[in-house]
């Protein structure tokens, strides 16, 4: 019954699940989201105490792809051309060049996003809403794999910027790893005895491979009784108590997208409504600005978001 | 609530107490410490409060109109008339202590709400309609906030109980001292010992006792003193006992246009021609004052006939006319703080009739009848000729008061007399006849006194009248008269009060500028007093010319105040009347709070109806299978998806073997619900089966369930 392309597909998922939790121990759902993510055509940000292992995570996904992988340390003095390349002249024609910037890349990572301006911060504006880059009037398309992994420390910290609204609307979801189980950190500490096991690691897919799943994942079916869930999800959190700023319908359409992908890796050839539950909270929470009074008195958006989850009633 | 456990109660009960509420209060108050009790709640909304704040506010102010309406003194009413400005202040500040003293009651409902409400406060945006309306201009600074109105309603309560209280100021401070003190203690600051919060409030009880007693008597100075002021400028009416005339005065008269008497007569010829108020017997040359003499002290009270609406002036005298009279009462009196006035009654008044119940009346020897009781009158006079309620005059008396006049005007009086060429023997009759020939033929008319000369005399006004001027106002024709017919030895009175000559419809109207002055002259053959007018025929002329152009405005008003006063004033019982058919009006409002909400409730549901669509696969047999697994125990919550409740309800030991079945039917179901592109015929029938299969078996296993408990019991009773 299931197609061949979904059944690649998700053989593709596994094998590089499977390759990245050699390296990461203990963070399967976190993996899975990244993948969701990913598969999905959304970004991610990964927002955690610092020595978590996100960057590892983004590491080790990019290893286990045999794709180009970009890093980009994020500084208060970076520069929106330092990510997005420059025009140098050249002497030996007279003409200038166009030098491209670490955003031409398959999967870049943005370390400490938050730690450059909001103008620097805005130069991913662009290439992560539409995969397109515009550098001096021209525009440059970006690879068909374009997948962003953006790690920021919690806002409360030193030298850090809050995101703008608008940047933190074009990541598909925002999770955090947290503190894995101490059985799972002396397993960490066992594997990095002698080397780091991320030097080491071989690509598990192509680059077709991910493409492919890409495509795979648009195939997933979802009916209109759940698009229709979807939307009633993300508008509850509009009129919620204490929210001033609702999610985008852009949000609707990231948790779509990523429930096809979640429910790809789960084995189904169509979306079920534990999958949208699921990820009602990474997908959606984030986006959501919330009153400053709300916020003294306790309420968080991943609250809001869990309690709209709580109050609809869900299709069965 | 915040308050501790009976500080409500006791502060309800206080209040009861002092306003002769104790049973309302005393209800309300363990109304409200019941719901420490009861665990039972609301699950109100923001809406909901919004709603019976609403219906409270509606309740304050249908009640602040009740009150206000129901004023004895004045009130709208008085508002209506106008001129008595210290009766409508007077009349402000009874309402709102009326309705301050009502304030625990009606605030009740919405402190109810609170007390029975799952979230024990309420939002700030409900209270305030400010908020409210800033809210849905899209302000949400102040949504999600929430205010404990326990504490508000307490002082409203100790408040409220200090207004008007039956047991005086003494037994309300203690108590209120009590209650605060109570309160303050639970809230106390914990950083200072017992002593020091003791000794504060050993200082600020006595500061408060003297605020108090300071307070008051500040209050009593100021309205001593605004009571004076107000009623000096502002009452115009007759006095009982004293006139103060306008001779003399530089300037136009100006008296308003305004109805205050209106009259209909029984029968055509029934109107008289005067109304009178009062008459003056002594007249102070120097002040242009006449009195009555003898104060308020020479007024007899009357009293009424059994029926209460029937008032014997002249017992036994027979009378020829009825006329209806209705009039306002602008006085106030002291003594019995009512409104207060004199009564406009013709000439021979012998009786009064269908006089509105609970008036006191009482009448001086110079014929004045002084009513009180309230602000407005309708009453029958009935008249006849001959004898009026005016006592004779003294002629005997030393003081001869009917004949006294002045020193310093009897030079300018004979010089009159001489004029009028009077033959030696002429009779009283003709005495008169010859004064009202002389006035008519030597004197005219006028408001307008005439530029004052600067060479002044030492001529008083009325000497100036007699032999310079010749002209003047009714006041001058009425003094002087009289005078004159003292100095003709005739006993003379001077008399205040309306003329009565412009028709409205079958009846008169009497306006203020139809305040009149004449005399009374007495008839020694008949032995009565009778109107003797000198005052030239023309004034009623002269003074409507300066009738202005918006006066039938005016009139408008008029009616509608007399109206109204008819209206309030006839109804005895007017107070319940009101109170009764604002019942239903509040019913009615009520119903359409309560409408309003379920209107809106069904509307929302027809707009979820009207938008739900039959998605596919709602005729799966799974539900089956749900319901008989919810009902060993285990419902699944709204939000909650089906597999996750599944593996909720698979963790029960009973069911360890149909895990891995369950499971597949319910991706088999999922399908069939969500997966657009459906089942086809054999897995829809293996759905079918498979559901009907699965539902024998954990049929069997709550059989099972519920016998094996019962094994197991009687195994250990065994």
């Amino acid at each position: 019954m299931t197609p061949a392309n979904l059944a690649a597909a998700r053989e593709t998922y596994h094998r590089i699940a499977s390759n990245i939790a050699k390296i990461i121990r203990g963070q399967d759902s976190a993996t899975r989201h990244l993948l969701a993510a990913m598969a999905a055509g959304g970004h991610v940000l990964l927002e955690d105490y610092p020595g978590t292992g996100k960057t590892t995570l983004a590491k080790a996904l990019a290893k286990s792809i045999d794709a180009q992988f970009k890093r980009l340390q994020f500084t208060p003095d970076l520069l929106p051309s330092d990510i997005l390349g420059v025009s140098i002249f050249d002497q030996r024609d007279q003409q200038f060049h166009f030098h491209e910037g670490p955003v031409f890349t398959n999967i870049l990572l943005a370390d400490e996003i938050n730690r450059a301006s909001p103008r620097t911060q805005s130069a991913l504006l662009e290439a992560m809403g539409e995969a397109q880059v515009s550098v001096e009037g021209e525009r440059r398309n970006l690879p068909d794999l374009f997948f962003v992994i953006a790690t920021e420390n919690p806002v409360e910290f030193r030298g850090t910027y809050p995101l703008p609204e608008a940047q933190m609307d074009r990541f598909a979801m925002q999770f955090t790893l947290g503190y894995v189980s101490a059985e799972e950190e002396v397993a960490v500490l066992t594997a990095q005895e002698h080397h780091h096991p991320l030097d080491e690691l071989k690509p598990a897919a192509t680059l077709a491979d991910v493409i492919a799943l890409k495509r795979a994942v648009e195939d997933v079916r979802i009916s209109g009784e759940l698009k229709r869930y979807v939307v009633d999800l993300v508008s509850a959190t509009r009129t919620a108590q204490g929210v001033q700023l609702g999610a985008s319908p852009r949000a609707s359409i990231a948790l779509m997208k990523t429930a096809q992908a979640m429910a790809l890796f789960e084995g189904f050839d169509f979306v079920t409504p534990e999958q949208i539950q699921k990820l009602a909270v990474p997908v959606i929470a984030h986006r959501l600005v919330l009153e400053p009074q709300a916020r003294f008195s306790g309420i968080t958006a991943r609250g809001v978001v869990e309690e709209a989850v709580k109050k609809l009633k869900v299709p069965a | 609530m915040k308050t501790p456990p009976f500080l409500l109660f006791a502060a309800l009960l206080f209040w009861g107490w002092l306003s002769d509420f104790l049973i309302v209060g005393a209800s309300l108050g363990a109304l409200l410490e019941i719901s420490r009790v009861v665990k039972l709640r609301w699950e109100l909304d923001d809406t909901d409060f919004n709603r019976i704040w609403s219906f409270c506010v509606l309740l304050n102010i249908v009640l602040v109109g009740y009150v206000f309406t129901n004023n004895d003194e004045g009130g709208i009413n008085a508002m209506l008339h106008g001129n008595t400005a210290s009766a409508a202040a007077k009349s402000t500040v009874l309402t709102a202590i009326r309705f301050l003293r009502w304030l625990p009651l009606t605030t009740f409902a919405f402190l109810l709400a609170q007390a029975f409400n799952a979230r024990p406060s309420v939002p700030l945006t409900a209270v305030s309609l400010v908020l409210r309306w800033r809210r849905r201009q899209g302000d949400r600074a102040f949504a999600g906030r929430y205010v404990d109105l326990s504490y508000p309603y307490f002082f409203v309560c100790v408040f409220a109980a200090g207004i008007h209280t039956n047991t005086g100021a003494r037994i309300y401070f203690f108590g209120q001292c009590l209650l605060l003190g109570w309160a303050l203690w639970v809230n106390r600051s914990r950083r200072f010992g017992i002593v020091s919060w003791l000794l504060a409030l050993a200082v600020a009880l006595p500061l408060g006792v003297a605020g108090m007693t300071g307070f008051n008597r500040m209050q009593g100075v100021i309205q001593n003193f605004n009571a004076q002021w107000i009623s000096y400028f502002i009452r115009q009416r007759t006095d009982p006992l004293q006139s103060l005339t306008s001779m003399g005065r530089i300037g136009q008269l100006k008296l308003s246009a305004k109805i205050v008497i209106r009259l209909e007569p029984h029968q055509p010829g029934d109107a008289p021609t005067y109304l009178r108020e009062a008459s003056y017997r002594n007249y102070a040359a120097q002040k242009m004052t006449w009195y009555a003499g003898g104060g308020l002290k020479e007024f007899q009270p009357l009293a009424a006939e059994t029926d209460e609406t029937t008032w014997n002036l002249l017992a036994g005298k027979k009378v020829s006319s009825r006329v209806n009279i209705a009039c306002y009462l602008n006085g106030w009196s002291r003594e019995l703080e009512e409104p207060e006035g004199l009564l406009p009654l013709p000439g021979g008044c012998a009786r009064l009739e269908n006089v509105p119940p609970y008036m006191v009346l009482k009448v001086n020897p110079n014929g004045a009848v002084l009513a009180a009781g309230r602000g407005f009158l309708m009453f029958d006079a009935l008249s006849g000729r001959g004898a009026t309620l005016d006592a004779p005059p003294d002629e005997r008396s030393t003081n001869r008061y009917d004949l006294a006049v002045p020193p310093n005007e009897i030079p300018a009086l004979q010089q009159v007399i001489a004029e009028m060429q009077l033959p030696a023997d002429a009779g009283d009759a003709e005495k008169r006849r010859r004064a009202e020939k002389f006035f008519s033929e030597k004197f005219s008319y006028s408001t307008w006194q005439g530029a004052e000369k600067r060479v002044t005399t030492n001529a008083s006004p009325l000497t100036k009248f007699l032999l310079t001027s010749r002209s003047g106002h009714c006041e001058f024709f009425a003094s002087a008269t009289v005078l004159l017919l003292r100095q003709l030895d005739i006993p003379a009175r001077y008399a205040v009060g309306y003329s009565v000559h412009e028709t409205r419809g079958s009846g008169f109207v009497v306006r203020e500028r139809d305040a009149h002055a004449w005399c009374l002259a007495w008839n020694r053959a008949t032995k009565t007093w009778e109107d003797f007018d000198t005052t030239p025929a023309s004034w009623v002329a002269i003074e409507s010319q300066r009738t202005a152009g918006e006066e039938w405005l005016a009139d408008v008003r008029s009616w509608l105040a007399f109206q109204f006063a008819k209206f309030r004033w006839r109804q005895a019982q007017f107070q319940q009347y009101i109170f009764w058919s604002l019942i239903p009006v509040m019913l009615v409002l009520l119903y359409f709070i309560i409408f309003r909400r379920r209107g809106k409730l069904w509307s929302r549901k027809n707009k979820t109806s009207s938008a739900a669509i039959i998605w596919p696969g709602l005729d799966s047999e799974f539900y089956a299978l749900e319901k008989k697994l919810a009902a060993r125990g285990l419902p699944r919550q709204t939000g909650e998806p089906l597999a996750d409740w599944l593996e909720r309800a698979l963790a029960e030991p009973g069911l360890q073997d149909l895990r891995s079945p369950l499971r597949e039917l319910l991706r088999l179901h999922y399908a069939y619900r969500f997966d657009p592109s459906g089942l086809n015929v054999e897995k829809r029938q293996q759905l079918k089966n498979e559901a009907a299969a699965l539902l024998g078996k954990i049929s069997a296993a709550s059989a099972a369930r519920n016998v094996t408990p019962s094994k197991n019991n009687s195994a250990a009773s065994r």
